[in-house]
C-alpha cells in the first residue's frame, strides 16, 4: 500500500492531503489533515502533520511513496526583507543600476511612497573592469585581479551569497563563467549565481533583478528544504520531497535550491493545478480560477486546461524573469475592512483584519465591519459558528459594525452590508477583467471554479457580475492547493535567445541548433531527476515580434515540421495571437524569434479522480432546517444543506445554501445547483 | 458609479496596455512616453490612465477644439480625428501626436456619441529642429480626419510622414494608436449595452461629482490663508535666468493659483495654458488627495490665473518642445507655497527637470533619430529620505535598457549612476541625481536638456539643498552653446548629470547610524561641497 502526500503550508493552517495509490481498480482513499502552522520553522508542522495523518489512516512512514510541497517561505523572506546578505558585481560603471531600476517612481501622485527596499546595499555592490558590445565583441577583457580584489572584499564584509550580472552575459557568457571560477575559489561558502544561468535572456536590470533575488532567497530556502528533506527522513519517509514551482510544476530539492527564484508563487500555483485537474475531470477545461481567502483573491485563467503563462512578472516590486503562471491577485477577502472614505462613498479593503484581531464577528477586538461581517449581517454565514463550531460568531456585533458604517452613509445595516458585498465583488471582477477580457477572452465562455474558505459564498454573485453562467466548486474547496500537489508534474523550462528574422533561410537551422542546446540541458535534468524515458515530455515554444516590437508573443512550435513548413507555420501561429491580441497585423513589417523556450514534463503517477455514478436527484437526506437569508429587500427562509451528506446526482433549486466544514456556498435564486460524479458542486443561472 | 467607475479604470488601462505592447518606436515600446484617456461627449475627462500626467494638457482642450471645428451631426461611426498642435488644437508639444475617436451607441433614431476613447504617444521624431518659434519645432496639425467612418485619409497620411524623419516608425506606432482607441470603444459601447447608456452616462457625470467633493473635503481640511513662494528658472536654451512665483489662497473649500513668470521666450521652455492646468491638476492632487480618481471633477474648486504671453501661460507663435522641464519647475512652486499650509506633507525641491538627451544621424539604412529623458533626485520628505535616480511631477517614464538602447542605435552607454554627493543633507536626505554617458559609434547630432543647472533644488524646514545639474563633455567635444545642441564624432562623449534633490529638517537632526550608513554607502562626502558651488 502506497500513499501520495501533497502538503500546502498557510499562514495559519498547514493543510495535508493524503491520497492512497491503490492497486488495480479499487478507488484508493483520500484523506486531509489540518495542523496549525509554525511559521518559525514550516517544516516541523509538516513533519508532524504527515505523521498524525498517516497515523490516523493507520499507515506508516515508510509507505509514503511521494511528497510534494507548496511553499511561501520563498515570498515571505522576499516580503519580510529576511533574505541573505548578498553582495554583487558588475560592469564598470553600471553597480547602481540595481537601484535605479527603470527609473520611474513607485506611485505617480503620493509623495510618501516608497520604491521596494533595494536587495543589496551601494557599500556591497562592486564594480569591475570589463565590457561586451551588443554584437558580441569583447571591447574591454575581464580584469580577473580586480576581481579577486572584488571577492576578497565582500567575503571580508561577511556575505552569504553573491549575484554577478555583466552586460551581455547572455550573448556572451564567459566573463560571468570566469567570475564564478573565481569566486568559487574566494569565498567557497557563498551562494552564487550568475545573471545569465538565472534568466540568460536580455534585458540588464530585469536579469540583474532575477539573479540578485535567486541569492537573496538562495542560503534561505537551501536552509529550509535541506531541514525539511532531513525531518521526512528522521520520519522515515523513504523519498525526498518535490517542490512546487511558480510555473505549477514540481522540482526536486536540490534543483529548487539552486534556483530558488522559481518558487515565488510556489503557494498559488498549486491551487491552479489542483483547479486545473477537477475541471478536466469534471468536464469544464475553460475556467477562471478564483481563490478567496481571508486577506486577498487569486486568480488566474485557464484555456482549454492549460493556464496562461507568463516569462516573467513583478512580484511584490521586484522584476523577475522565470515563467510564472499567470496569477492576479488583488488585495479583497474575507477579512477586508469597509470604510468611508473623505469623498462619502463606500469602500472595501485592502486593508484586511486578518486572521486576529478578525472580523468584527469573531469578538476579538475589532470593530470595523468586513466582508466576512456583511456576510454574518445578510444570514449568508450562520450567526452562531464557522468551522464546524470551533469558531464562535457573534452577530450582533457584525451587526453593531456594519450599523456604525451605515450611519454615515445614511443607510441602513441590511443596504450597507449589500454595499459592502456589491463593491468587493466589484473589486474581484476587475481582477477577473484584467486576466480575461484584457487579454482577449470573453469571460461568458468560461466556468468560474471557487476555492479557498471565501470563494463558494461569493462565486455565483461575481459569476453574475461578470455574465458567467456557471460555477464549479470542488469537494473540499479549502484544501485544493494540497490536493493540487497529487496532481503535478515534474518540470522544468529552458530558454535562450537568439535574434532571429524569419526571413532569413538560415533561421530553421539556427532554431533547431537553439532547440538541440535546450533539450541537452533537458536530458541532463530528467537524469538527475531519474525521469523514465516513457514519462519524458517536451514541448517547443518561441516568443515572436514584429522587429521593433519590444513585446514578443509566445507561439507554439508544431512537432514534426521544418525548414519552410516551419517558418509558415510560426508566420500564421504569429499572426493569428497578433490579431487576437491587439486587433491589427503589420504585414509589411519583418517578423522575428527572439526566445526559444522548451519546456521538460516528467509525468508522474498521480492521484486518479474517478467519478461515481448518480444516485438521484433528492437531496433531502441532506436538508438541514432553513435560515432567514436577506435576499432582494427582505427576509427568506433559506433551505441549508449538509454538503458531505449530498450524493452524486443530487439536485438543489436557488435560494440555498450548503455548508460544510471550512467553506459555504450560496445558491442564489434562479441558480440551481447539482452534485457531479467527483462530488463537485456545478451552480448554473437559469 | 463605484462598478462603473472600475469599469472605465480598466479599459483606458487596457487600451495602454495595449499601445504599449503593439508599438514599434522605443519610446513607447519601452520608455512607455504615451498615456491612454476618456472623454464624455462634451470632452470633460472621465478617466485617465496612470502614466504621464502632462499629458492630460494635451488631452484637455483637444475635444473642445474638435467640437469647435467639426460639427458633430456629421460625425460618423469610425471617424478618427488626428492632432497635435500646441496653439490650434489643445497640444502641449508637436511630438505629442493625440488620436481621438467618437463612440457610437445606438440611438433613438440613429447612433449617438456617448463619449471619447483618446490616446497620446510621443513620437520621438522631429530631431534636430529649431526652437525659436513653433513653426521650427515640427509639423503642426489641426484636429482634423486621419480617418473617415473607417476608410483611412491616406492623403492626409502622406502629408504627415513626409514631415518626419523616421517615417516607418511613425506609421507603425499610429497603427497601434488607432487599435488602441478601437479596443476602448468596443468596450465602452458592450458597457453601455450592459448597464444602459444613460447609466453609464449618469455614472460618468457622478464620478466627476465625487471627485469634486473629495478635492473639496481635502482642500477644506488645509488651514485657509495666502501662501506665496518664489523660485528661479534656468535652461540650456536661454542665457537668462527666469523669476518664477505663486500665489495660492485657500479659501474653504476653493483654491486659487495665481502665476507670474517673465514675457515668452523665442525658446522652446514656454508653457501652454493646457500644460499649465495638467501641471497645476497633478501638484495639486499629490498634496491634497493623490487617491482622487483623475477625472474633470477634481478641477471644479481650482482657479488658475497666469499672465497671458508669459513663459508659463505663452501665446502663438512661442516654442513649447521643452516645455517640460518648466511644468517641474511649476510643480515645485505650487509644493514650496503648499509647504507654508502643511509643511508635514510636502517635500525639499525635486530635481526640477525633465532631462533629455536626443541624438539623430544617418546610417546606410537611412535616417534614425532616438530621444530619451532622464530622472534626477526626488525630494526628502518629513519622515524619510527622498529617491534616488527617478522621474518627478509631470513625468514617469522608463529607461531603455543599456542592451536595447546599444543594439538599436550606434550609441555605448559608459556609465549610469547615482551622482555621489547631490542629495542635500537634512534629517531626511534627498535623493540623488543620475549621471548617463553616451558615446557615438557614428557621426550624429545631440541636444542636451535639463534645468537647476544654477539654481540648487531648495531643502526644507532647514534642510540643505540638493546639488546642481550638469553638461560634461568628452575630449574633442567643444562644450554645446546655447540651445544645448552640438555634434559628436564616432568615439566621443557626453554626458547628463542630473540634479539631486532637496534636503529636509536640519542635518544634524539626522541619526548617527543613518549618517554612518551615508558614509559607508558613499552616499555623502567629499563632494558634499559642490552643491554649493553651482555654475
Amino acid at each position: 500500500m502506497a500513499w501520495r502526500v501533497g502538503v500546502d503550508t498557510g499562514g495559519t493552517f498547514t493543510d495535508i492531503c493524503l491520497f492512497e495509490d491503490a492497486p488495480g481498480d479499487r478507488p484508493g482513499r483520500l484523506a486531509v489533515w489540518k495542523i496549525p502552522s509554525t511559521p518559525a520553522d514550516p517544516s516541523r508542522a509538516i513533519a508532524e502533520g504527515i505523521a498524525e495523518g498517516l497515523a490516523r489512516l493507520g499507515a506508516q512512514p515508510r509507505d509514503v511513496a511521494y511528497v510534494g510541497h507548496g511553499t511561501t517561505v520563498a515570498t515571505n523572506a522576499l516580503i519580510q526583507q529576511r533574505g541573505a546578505k548578498t553582495g554583487l558585481i558588475t560592469t564598470r560603471g553600471f553597480r547602481d543600476l540595481l537601484e535605479i531600476g527603470r527609473q520611474k517612481r513607485p506611485d505617480l501622485y503620493d509623495l510618501q511612497v516608497d520604491k521596494p527596499p533595494t536587495l543589496v546595499p551601494r557599500d556591497l555592490r562592486l564594480e569591475v573592469p570589463e565590457r561586451v558590445l551588443h554584437d558580441g565583441r569583447v571591447e574591454v577583457p575581464l580584469d580577473e585581479a580586480a576581481l579577486r580584489d572584488a571577492a576578497r572584499r565582500l567575503r571580508a564584509a561577511g556575505v552569504a551569497a553573491v549575484a554577478v550580472c555583466f552586460l551581455y552575459s547572455f550573448l556572451r557568457p564567459e566573463h560571468e563563467r570566469i567570475a564564478r571560477r573565481v569566486l568559487e575559489q574566494e569565498i567557497p561558502d557563498a551562494f552564487l549565481t550568475m545573471s545569465h544561468e538565472a534568466a540568460p535572456e536580455f534585458r540588464e536590470y530585469e536579469r540583474l533583478s532575477t539573479a540578485v533575488v535567486n541569492c537573496t532567497l538562495g542560503p534561505v530556502i537551501q536552509a529550509y528544504v535541506r531541514r525539511l528533506a532531513e525531518r521526512l527522513r528522521d520520519l522515515g519517509v523513504p523519498v525526498p520531497p518535490h517542490l512546487t514551482q511558480s510555473n505549477g510544476g514540481v522540482l526536486g530539492v536540490e534543483a529548487a535550491a539552486r534556483l530558488p527564484v522559481r518558487l515565488v508563487l510556489s503557494g498559488p500555483s498549486t491551487g491552479v493545478v489542483g483547479a486545473q485537474a477537477i475541471g478536466a475531470a469534471a468536464g469544464f477545461p475553460d475556467l477562471l480560477t478564483f481563490d478567496m481567502g481571508g486577506t486577498s483573491t487569486d486568480v488566474a485563467l485557464l484555456q482549454d486546461g492549460v493556464a496562461g503563462m507568463a516569462p516573467e512578472a513583478v512580484v511584490h516590486g521586484y522584476p523577475i524573469k522565470a515563467p510564472m503562471l499567470g496569477i492576479h491577485t488583488v488585495g479583497a477577502g474575507g477579512g477586508s475592512v469597509a470604510f468611508v472614505d473623505a469623498g462619502g462613498l463606500l469602500k472595501v479593503g485592502p486593508r484586511s483584519a486578518g486572521a486576529d484581531p478578525g472580523p468584527a464577528c469573531y469578538g476579538r477586538g475589532n470593530a470595523e465591519a468586513t466582508v466576512t461581517d456583511a456576510n454574518v449581517v445578510l444570514g449568508f454565514l450562520p450567526p452562531g459558528a464557522l468551522l464546524g463550531g470551533r469558531m464562535p460568531i457573534r452577530r450582533d456585533l457584525a451587526l453593531a459594525a456594519v450599523e456604525r458604517l451605515g450611519a454615515r452613509l445614511g443607510m441602513d445595516a441590511m443596504a450597507t452590508a449589500e454595499g459592502i458585498l456589491a463593491i468587493v465583488t466589484a473589486n474581484m471582477a476587475r481582477a477577473l477583467r484584467v486576466i480575461s477580457i484584457q487579454r482577449g477572452h470573453d469571460p461568458r465562455d468560461y466556468t468560474l471554479l471557487a476555492f479557498g474558505g471565501a470563494g463558494p459564498l461569493h462565486a455565483a454573485r461575481l459569476a453574475r457580475e461578470m455574465e458567467m453562467r456557471r460555477v464549479l466548486v470542488p469537494a473540499a474547496p479549502g484544501i485544493l492547493c494540497a490536493m493540487g500537489l497529487l496532481l503535478t508534474d515534474l518540470r522544468a523550462d529552458f530558454a535562450t535567445t537568439r535574434l532571429l528574422r524569419l526571413d532569413d533561410p538560415a533561421t530553421p537551422a539556427a532554431l533547431e541548433a537553439g532547440f538541440r542546446g535546450l533539450a541537452a540541458q533537458a536530458e541532463r535534468w530528467f537524469a538527475e531527476e531519474r525521469i523514465a524515458p516513457a514519462s519524458r515530455r517536451l514541448r517547443r515554444s518561441v516568443d515572436m515580434r514584429y522587429a521593433g516590437q519590444n513585446y514578443e508573443l509566445g507561439i507554439a512550435v508544431p512537432e514534426g515540421v521544418g525548414g519552410a513548413a516551419l517558418l509558415a507555420a510560426l508566420r500564421s501561429g504569429f499572426a493569428a495571437e497578433h490579431e487576437r491580441r491587439y486587433g491589427f497585423l503589420a504585414e509589411e513589417e519583418p517578423v522575428q524569434v527572439v526566445t526559444a523556450r522548451l519546456e521538460a514534463t516528467g509525468v508522474v503517477r498521480k492521484a486518479e479522480l474517478r467519478a461515481a455514478p448518480p444516485e438521484g436527484e433528492d437531496a433531502g437526506a441532506a436538508r438541514e432546517g432553513e435560515r432567514p437569508v436577506w435576499l432582494d429587500g427582505a427576509w427568506r427562509a433559506v433551505p441549508l444543506y449538509a454538503r458531505d451528506r449530498l450524493r452524486p446526482g443530487n439536485a438543489i433549486a436557488g435560494p440555498a445554501i450548503v455548508e460544510q466544514m471550512d467553506s459555504t456556498t450560496v445558491v442564489p435564486p434562479g441558480w440551481t445547483a447539482r452534485v457531479d460524479g467527483y462530488a463537485n458542486l456545478v451552480l448554473e443561472s437559469a | 458609479m463605484e462598478v462603473i467607475g472600475a469599469a472605465l479604470g480598466s479599459i483606458v488601462e487596457e487600451m495602454g496596455e495595449a499601445l504599449v505592447r503593439a508599438s514599434f518606436s522605443t519610446n513607447i515600446k519601452e520608455r512607455r512616453d504615451c498615456s491612454t484617456a476618456l472623454f464624455d461627449r462634451d470632452g470633460r475627462t472621465l478617466c485617465q490612465a496612470e502614466h504621464i500626467p502632462i499629458h492630460l494638457g494635451s488631452f484637455l482642450e483637444l475635444i473642445p477644439e474638435i467640437l469647435r471645428r467639426h460639427d458633430p451631426a456629421a460625425m460618423r461611426p469610425g471617424d478618427v480625428f488626428i492632432g497635435n498642435d500646441a496653439h490650434a488644437g489643445g497640444g502641449t508639444h508637436l511630438p505629442d501626436i493625440v488620436l481621438a475617436e467618437p463612440v457610437f451607441v445606438p440611438g433613438e433614431e440613429e447612433p449617438a456619441i456617448v463619449a471619447w476613447c483618446v490616446n497620446l504617444a510621443h513620437h520621438a521624431d522631429f530631431a534636430d529642429r529649431g526652437n525659436a518659434h513653433i513653426f521650427q519645432e515640427g509639423l503642426r496639425i489641426p484636429p482634423i480626419r486621419l480617418y473617415r467612418a473607417g476608410e483611412l485619409d491616406r492623403d492626409v497620411l502622406e502629408l504627415i510622414l513626409l514631415n518626419c524623419q523616421v517615417p516607418r516608425e511613425r506609421l507603425s506606432d499610429l497603427r497601434a494608436q488607432m487599435a488602441a482607441n478601437r479596443l476602448g470603444a468596443a468596450r465602452v459601447q458592450a458597457l453601455c449595452a450592459r448597464h444602459g447608456t444613460a447609466t453609464v452616462l449618469g455614472a460618468g457625470a457622478a464620478l466627476m461629482d465625487y471627485a469634486e467633493r473629495r478635492m473639496r473635503a481635502g482642500i477644506a481640511a488645509i488651514p485657509d490663508g495666502v501662501y506665496r513662494f518664489d523660485d528661479v528658472h534656468d535652461s540650456p536654451e536661454v542665457a537668462e535666468d527666469l523669476p518664477l512665483s505663486v500665489e495660492i489662497t485657500i479659501a474653504g473649500d476653493a483654491m486659487r493659483l495665481r502665476f507670474d513668470g517673465p514675457p515668452q521666450v523665442r525658446a522652446g521652455i514656454n508653457m501652454t495654458r493646457t500644460a499649465l492646468l495638467a501641471t497645476v491638476y497633478y501638484a495639486v492632487k499629490a498634496v491634497v488627495d493623490p487617491g482622487l480618481p483623475p477625472n474633470a471633477g477634481l478641477a471644479r474648486p481650482l482657479t488658475v490665473t497666469a499672465t497671458e504671453g508669459s513663459v508659463l501661460s505663452c501665446r502663438a507663435p512661442a516654442a513649447v518642445n521643452a516645455r517640460l522641464s518648466t511644468c517641474q519647475r511649476v510643480a515645485d512652486l505650487i509644493l514650496g507655497a503648499l509647504a507654508g499650509a502643511v509643511p508635514e506633507r510636502l517635500t525639499g525641491a525635486h530635481h526640477g527637470a525633465c532631462s533629455v538627451a536626443q541624438f539623430s544621424g544617418y546610417t546606410d539604412q537611412g535616417p534614425w533619430a532616438y530621444l530619451e529623458t532622464i530622472g534626477g533626485g526626488f525630494g526628502a520628505r518629513a519622515t524619510k529620505d527622498g529617491l534616488d535616480g527617478v522621474h518627478v511631477h509631470a513625468t514617469n517614464t522608463s529607461n531603455l535598457p543599456v542592451e536595447a538602447l546599444e543594439t538599436e542605435y550606434p550609441l555605448t552607454l559608459l556609465s549610469y549612476e547615482l551622482v555621489e554627493g547631490s542629495g542635500g543633507a537634512g534629517t531626511w536626505r534627498g535623493g540623488m541625481g543620475l549621471r548617463r554617458v553616451y558615446r557615438a559609434e557614428a557621426e550624429c547630432r545631440v541636444r542636451l536638456d535639463t534645468s537647476r543647472l544654477r539654481t540648487p533644488p531648495w531643502g526644507l524646514a532647514g534642510g540643505l539643498p540638493g546639488a546642481c545639474a550638469r553638461l560634461e563633455f568628452g575630449p574633442g567635444v567643444a562644450p554645446f552653446g546655447l540651445g544645448g545642441r552640438g555634434g559628436l564624432q564616432a568615439g566621443q562623449w557626453v554626458a547628463v548629470v542630473t540634479a539631486g534633490a532637496g534636503g529636509y529638517g536640519p542635518p544634524a537632526g539626522r541619526a548617527p547610524e543613518r549618517v554612518a550608513r551615508d558614509a559607508a554607502e558613499g552616499v555623502i562626502g567629499v563632494q558634499a561641497a559642490r552643491r554649493f558651488q553651482c555654475m
